[in-house]
């Protein structure tokens, strides 16, 4: 600051034209809150053309309105009013005392140590300043400074000097809300040439350090490498379609391939619960006759052998469909009420392919809740059925058991539509996995969970409104009766339009055997045998069902 | 699964034993340094805190002034009607350093807390009215949300240290009231934008005078007199 840095004002005026004329100038002013107009206290400190606003004149947050008039044998004239905080235009002195020391510490890097003072007239020391201070160096030669900043603290700390050069430092401060005052006069300070730039020491430390890490990686590495190695980087895995045995890929045999590939579990599990049903097929034949089939075994008094369809047509189940029908069109007549439960010849060799595909087709009426049925591998029979039979609605139309499996399996997926593509007459029977009728599955209506058991790894929904599988079929059809609390099933046989209606209705509940692949036999049990025993025959049964 | 498990085990002890040797120099600050049952924030951290917050609310104001002025006043001469047109002028503040150095730190404090409460309502209004006008910029209107946030959580602390410098103040004095709501809603385009200009010449300079007088108090009292 120039004088008292607090109370003086300098103010710059402005000449106006006709400085021939002697002319005398004057300047008015008055303050903020006062009437009264004051005449500049001090014409002379300033200079020629100015006025000095002592301390005692000086008020700050205070608005200053100052006016200065020439006067001269012409008149008067006088300039607009001048409004002035003083708070707002305080410049003050540069800072003093200037030093500059070159450290080197042993640990750390050398430095260029800055200190100076704040300018003797600014008050600092009792607050009522808040300096900020700016510092700007550069070697001798240079042409660009570099500027630094310190906000608060009267020192600095310069690094990355370079040795050998000479360095000019000046330096210069403002107030918060001021004007920024005069650079300081230039200091000097030569950088002698062995000034080390850079500083070993981290460099050191950073070495151990890495190599400390480096240790213990291959510690790590030889004690356990291989878990290492499948840690950082886990193997690919492989295609895998349980079950279902890769080299049979190799061999290439399409055959085997195609029998590998259907029997594998391919239905969707237990959050499709409502969509899951179970359904019995059972064929019905009134003359208790049965049709000969290739694997003779399955031939029972009123079983018949399951042959599934391949291909997609629906549930026709005529003699046009390629499907195990062709062999019932040879007969002359249905069978008796039969419970079949197909298996395919995978199931021997995997017996976690193993599956029913039980129907419980949907009458024409479509209502109630349809059971379901999961099919199980080895862990438990699904038969009977372990819900309670509230469940059940009391009458089930007939379907194809191929029809319904491929209802059923159409949820199933892609793999059944690879396997649609393949040469049907590759399928054996009891093949259950079918393809195409997604869309009639989506039909389903909704059913109560069955079956909800986790382990149960297929199900298959029950087929509702399957009025195109009632063309004219060879088959008759069985009724299911009811289910007991077990979740036996007692069926009957289904009215057949053509044939008068029965007297009474016969009631399939006796299991006449368990064949070789897991297929239940049942007869009509003319004694109107009650439901205990198909149970006891189905207990019997578990171990060998699927 | 096992695998998985000691290699990850590995992995976190080079993390940490990495951690350990690179962040040596962290030094946590005690939460209660006046021992327990005495968990207060110390007189020196609240005039820290409050100094802070005091030269940024007082930078803020500078610039959203200059903002306005840029934006609104220029060549309009608003400066001739905002003389004598601060509320708060009914305060008998300091004008010099002298007579600031010569009042009583329980006066300064008094007179701060009195301008501070004195531009709550104002600040609010100022807020509100200033989204209300058309292609305002956002430098002046974020700017004024500021202000109001931290004018509150300025008036908090000084409140704080009020009680620790004054144990038992007596009930808080009356503070000027700000009447201007009327000329900031009037529709004269041009008399509205002069009583904006008003207000936030007045604020600019209420703020210089609060940052000034906490500074005043802060190196006397805590550090005696010796910044």
């Amino acid at each position: 600051m120039k004088e008292n840095a607090a109370s003086r004002v300098l103010f710059i005026l402005l000449l106006f034209l006709f400085a021939r004329l002697p002319t005398n100038y004057t300047l008015t002013y008055r303050k903020e809150g006062e009437t009264l107009i004051h005449e500049c206290p001090d014409y002379k400190t300033g200079g020629p053309n100015s006025c000095y606003f002592s301390k005692k004149y000086t008020s700050i947050w205070k608005m200053y309105v100052i006016t200065v008039s020439a006067i001269n044998q012409m008149g008067i004239s006088s300039s607009d009013p001048l409004y002035v905080d003083v708070t707002y235009i305080v410049e003050p002195e540069p800072p003093v005392n200037l030093t500059l020391e070159l450290k080197h510490p042993e640990d750390r890097k050398p430095y260029l140590w800055i200190k100076w003072s704040p300018p003797t007239l600014t008050d600092v020391k009792s607050g009522w300043f808040s300096i900020q201070y700016e510092i700007r160096l550069k070697p001798e030669k240079a042409t660009d400074w570099e500027t630094h900043f310190a906000p608060k603290l009267t020192q600095l700390k310069i690094f990355n000097l370079y040795p050998g050069q000479k360095y000019l430092v000046q330096i210069r401060c403002k107030p918060d809300h001021g004007y920024w005052s005069e650079w300081s006069p230039e200091s000097f300070i030569q950088i002698p040439n062995d000034f080390p730039v850079k500083d070993t020491s981290m460099w050191i430390f950073v070495g151990v350090l890495s190599a400390v890490i480096c240790l213990i990686m291959v510690w790590a590495v030889a004690l356990k490498g291989y878990s290492m190695v499948t840690c950082i980087l886990p193997p690919v895995p492989g295609p895998k379609i349980k079950g279902f045995d890769i080299h049979l890929l190799e061999k290439g045999k399409s055959e085997e391939l195609l029998r590998a590939l259907e029997s594998q579990d391919f239905l969707p599990t237990s959050d499709c619960e409502d969509l899951l049903m179970e359904f019995i097929e059972v064929d019905d034949s009134e003359d208790q006759h049965l049709m000969p089939h290739p694997s003779k075994e399955h031939m029972e008094q009123g079983v018949k052998p399951m042959h599934l369809d391949p291909d997609t047509d629906s549930g026709r189940g005529s003699c046009d469909s390629p499907s195990l029908l062709s062999e019932k069109c040879d007969e002359p007549q249905a069978y008796p009420s039969k419970f079949h439960i197909p298996e395919g010849p995978e199931k021997l060799e995997d017996p976690k392919t193993n599956h029913t595909c039980l129907q419980a087709p949907q009458s024409t009426s479509g209502e109630g809740k349809i059971p379901y049925f999961l099919a199980n591998g080895p862990k438990s029979s699904t038969w009977p059925f372990p819900q309670p039979p509230s469940l059940y609605s009391p009458r089930y139309s007939y379907h194809n058991i191929a029809d319904v499996c491929e209802l059923a399996l159409g949820m199933a997926g892609t793999t059944a539509t690879l396997l649609d593509q393949t040469d049907q007459h590759a399928f054996k029977p009891s093949k259950t996995i079918e393809t195409g009728g997604e869309g009639k599955a989506a039909k389903q209506s909704e059913s109560e969970g069955y079956s909800s058991e986790p382990d149960q790894d297929m199900a298959w929904p029950l087929l509702q409104d399957k009025t195109p599988l009632f063309s004219a079929k060879p088959l008759e059809y069985v009724e299911i009766h009811k289910v007991s609390q077990d979740g036996v099933l007692a069926l009957f046989p289904k009215q057949n339009e053509k044939v008068d209606a029965p007297e009474t209705s016969k009631e399939y509940s006796k299991v006449s055997r368990v064949t070789d692949s897991n297929i239940l036999v049942l007869i009509p049990d003319l004694q109107a045998q009650n439901l205990t025993l198909l149970e006891e025959s189905a207990k019997k049964a578990p171990p060998a069902l699927p | 699964m096992k695998g998985s498990l000691e290699c990850w085990s590995r992995l976190l002890l080079l993390l940490v034993v990495s951690n350990l040797l690179l962040c040596q120099g962290v030094v946590s600050t005690p939460v209660c340094p006046n021992g327990p049952g005495n968990c207060q924030v110390s007189l020196r951290d609240l005039f820290d805190r409050a100094v802070m917050v005091s030269h940024y609310i007082h930078n803020l104001s500078s610039e959203m002034f200059n903002e306005f002025d840029k934006r609104y006043a220029q060549g309009k001469g608003f400066i001739t009607m905002a003389l004598n047109s601060c509320h708060t002028s009914s305060l008998p503040t300091p004008e010099d350093k002298e007579q600031a150095q010569q009042t009583h730190h329980e006066v300064l404090m008094s007179l701060i807390l009195g301008l501070l409460r004195s531009w709550n309502d104002p600040l609010y209004h100022l807020v509100t009215e200033v989204r209300g006008m058309k292609g305002v910029p956002d430098a002046i209107l974020s700017r004024a949300i500021e202000i109001e946030e931290e004018n509150k959580r300025l008036l908090e602390g000084m409140e704080m240290i009020f009680g620790q410098v004054i144990p038992g103040a007596k009930e808080t004095e009356p503070y000027p009231v700000w009447s201007g709501l009327p000329s900031l809603q009037t529709k004269d385009e041009d008399a509205r934008h002069s009583a904006f200009y008003n207000l936030l010449h007045c604020l600019r300079r209420d703020s210089s005078k609060i940052d000034t007088y906490l500074k005043l108090l802060n190196c006397r009292i805590i550090y005696n007199n010796n910044c």
